[in-house]
């Protein structure tokens, strides 16, 4: 493995009385997303008992951790004497590939004439350029199992909506700058609304409940 | 078993939060005052886990097909067991047939029933909480409404107790909230940042109606970003307390729904005081106040002992 480019170091800091957020870089990219992903399985893999949860995106990983059984000072110098060793390439699961068909326009497309004027693209190219990449799950919240998918094609960046929407329908495939993601659930959304799928991506009722997780792979298939 | 004769405004299933999952996005949807919920729980001597329903609004009634003892605390009622009426943070005994009916909220917002007895509800992933957005979770995965029937088993019997008058927290506006500062904080103005939480200023936030269990949003003084900064940030983690300020400059308190957010944070309220964001109603007036972060640590050791004396 050659060294990473990157060389931006692990910063730790506080938030609030039970909370580390360990930060591997500023931008969106795929090295420091590398770090996070390195880091956040192999801190998971050691079942901390005062750890009560984390949360990996893209540049960060917040820890949750339980006062009672630590605290800052403790559970930070832990992490920087595992900081090597976290980082190594190689602790992480194997990605999985998912393919996921998506009727791209017609009614529940809400944005894609929108989408069309804005970028001055036809809806055929914009499908043919969404569904033209392999993304990489950068991180997976804002509901359980929305996944955060990037990088979208520069042609077909265009801002969130200035008024998110109260309620769009699960399923629904958005799009704002460089991000796009599926909503599992009916939600309010921000995001620019360009087709839908019926793919189910979080399942409370099965493990491991979420179709994705971070560093997962995503290819969309036009149907 | 019991059954919801009246939701009040709204009623939910709720537990101490669904932990271990916020990698997947699963946010905790805890009871909002964990205070109230935990020494109700002890009044029961339930499991510190236990389902108890987390109430808003008067109007609530609910009748018991079976003897058992039940307990309210969080927001201040005034509330009859038939004609019997009941003290604040207490538990009481009911029999079968009788009817538990709240007549007003007199102090504060949500309100806790809980009971002796196991409730039969199901465990998603892990817990009774409702994620009332995603719909899974508590009763069928949403708020209780007139009719719902829920069956409870191994009732036992415990001796009634009362939390002393003076021993419940303060649930009234003005909301005093402590807070430390976010990874964000820098991105505000001076002036801003100071009129936000200084606590020589004073300056008043109004809870707006558009609150819900996601979060809390004021209105009031708007505040400044510095120039060149982005308004909007790479979304990352958040936890509850968190505040976060988007484009319009006015704060949004986040609760216990959301594990990403993606506006500045710019400051998270204290742990001790995360109780009392259960209590704000639309109207009420907020005011911050910054503090260090030893001396929050010292309110939180504070906060835990006071709920140690009861167990």
């Amino acid at each position: 493995m050659t060294t990473s480019t990157n060389p931006f170091k692990m910063t730790i800091s506080r938030f609030g009385e039970d909370g580390i957020r360990v930060l591997f870089g500023n931008d969106i990219d795929l090295s420091v997303h590398e770090k996070v992903r390195n880091f956040y399985f192999y801190m998971k893999s050691l079942d901390l008992p005062e750890v009560i949860d984390y949360t990996p995106s893209f540049r960060s990983c917040l820890i949750h951790f339980n006062t009672e059984r630590t605290n800052f000072a403790r559970l930070s110098s832990l992490i920087e004497e595992k900081e090597e060793e976290a980082l190594r390439p190689g602790n992480t699961p194997e990605s999985t590939l998912q393919e996921i068909p998506v009727h791209y326009g017609g009614p529940e497309a809400l944005d894609m004439k929108n989408v069309c004027e804005q970028t001055g693209l036809s809806e055929r190219d914009v499908i043919a350029i969404h569904s033209d990449i392999i993304y990489t799950v950068y991180t997976v919240g804002f509901t359980p199992g929305f996944p955060y998918l990037g990088t979208l094609d520069q042609r077909i960046q265009v801002p969130r909506l200035e008024t998110p929407r109260t309620k769009i329908a699960a399923g629904s495939v958005g799009i704002a700058q460089g991000q796009t993601g599926v909503y599992p659930f009916p939600s309010p959304a921000g995001w620019r609304i360009i087709g839908h799928t019926d793919v189910r991506f979080f399942n409370y009722e099965k493990e491991p409940y979420s179709l994705l997780r971070i560093g997962d792979k995503v290819k969309f298939i036009s149907i | 078993m019991i059954e919801i004769l009246n939701k009040g405004m709204m009623t939910c299933v709720v537990d101490s939060g669904r932990y271990g999952y916020a990698a997947i996005g699963v946010p905790p949807s805890a009871a909002l005052d964990k205070f109230a919920y935990n020494v109700l729980n002890c009044l029961l001597n339930q499991d510190e886990n236990a389902p108890a329903l987390e109430i808003i609004g008067a109007g609530f009634s609910i009748k018991f097909h079976q003897d058992m003892i039940c307990a309210i605390t969080g927001a201040r009622v005034r509330a009859s067991l038939d004609e019997r009426s009941l003290s604040p943070w207490a538990s009481f005994a009911a029999e079968a047939g009788s009817i538990l009916t709240v007549h007003e909220v007199t102090e504060g917002f949500r309100y806790y029933l809980g009971f002796t007895g196991k409730l039969s509800l199901p465990r998603v992933i892990g817990c009774y909480a409702t994620n009332l957005e995603c719909s899974f979770g508590g009763y069928q995965g949403r708020s209780l409404k007139g009719g719902d029937q829920i069956e409870i088993n191994d009732i036992y019997s415990v001796p009634l107790g009362v939390v002393p008058d003076k021993e419940i927290p303060e649930m009234k506006s003005p909301h005093f909230l402590r807070i430390t500062d976010g990874p964000e904080h820098s991105f505000f103005t001076e002036k801003s940042q100071k009129t936000f939480a200084d606590r020589e200023s004073r300056t008043e936030y109004t809870v707006s109606v558009n609150s819900n269990r996601t979060g809390i949003r004021l209105t009031g003084e708007q505040l400044s970003f510095c120039d060149g900064v982005k308004k909007s940030i790479i979304s990352e983690g958040i936890l509850p307390g968190t505040i976060q300020i988007p484009g319009d400059g006015l704060p949004i308190i986040m609760l216990y729904e959301r594990t990403i957010g993606g506006y500045a944070r710019i400051a998270r309220v204290v742990r001790a005081d995360l109780d009392r964001l259960a209590h704000l109603i639309p109207e009420d007036q907020v005011i911050f106040g910054r503090i260090e972060m030893d001396e929050a640590e010292r309110l939180w050791e504070e906060r835990r002992d006071r709920l140690k004396s009861f167990l």
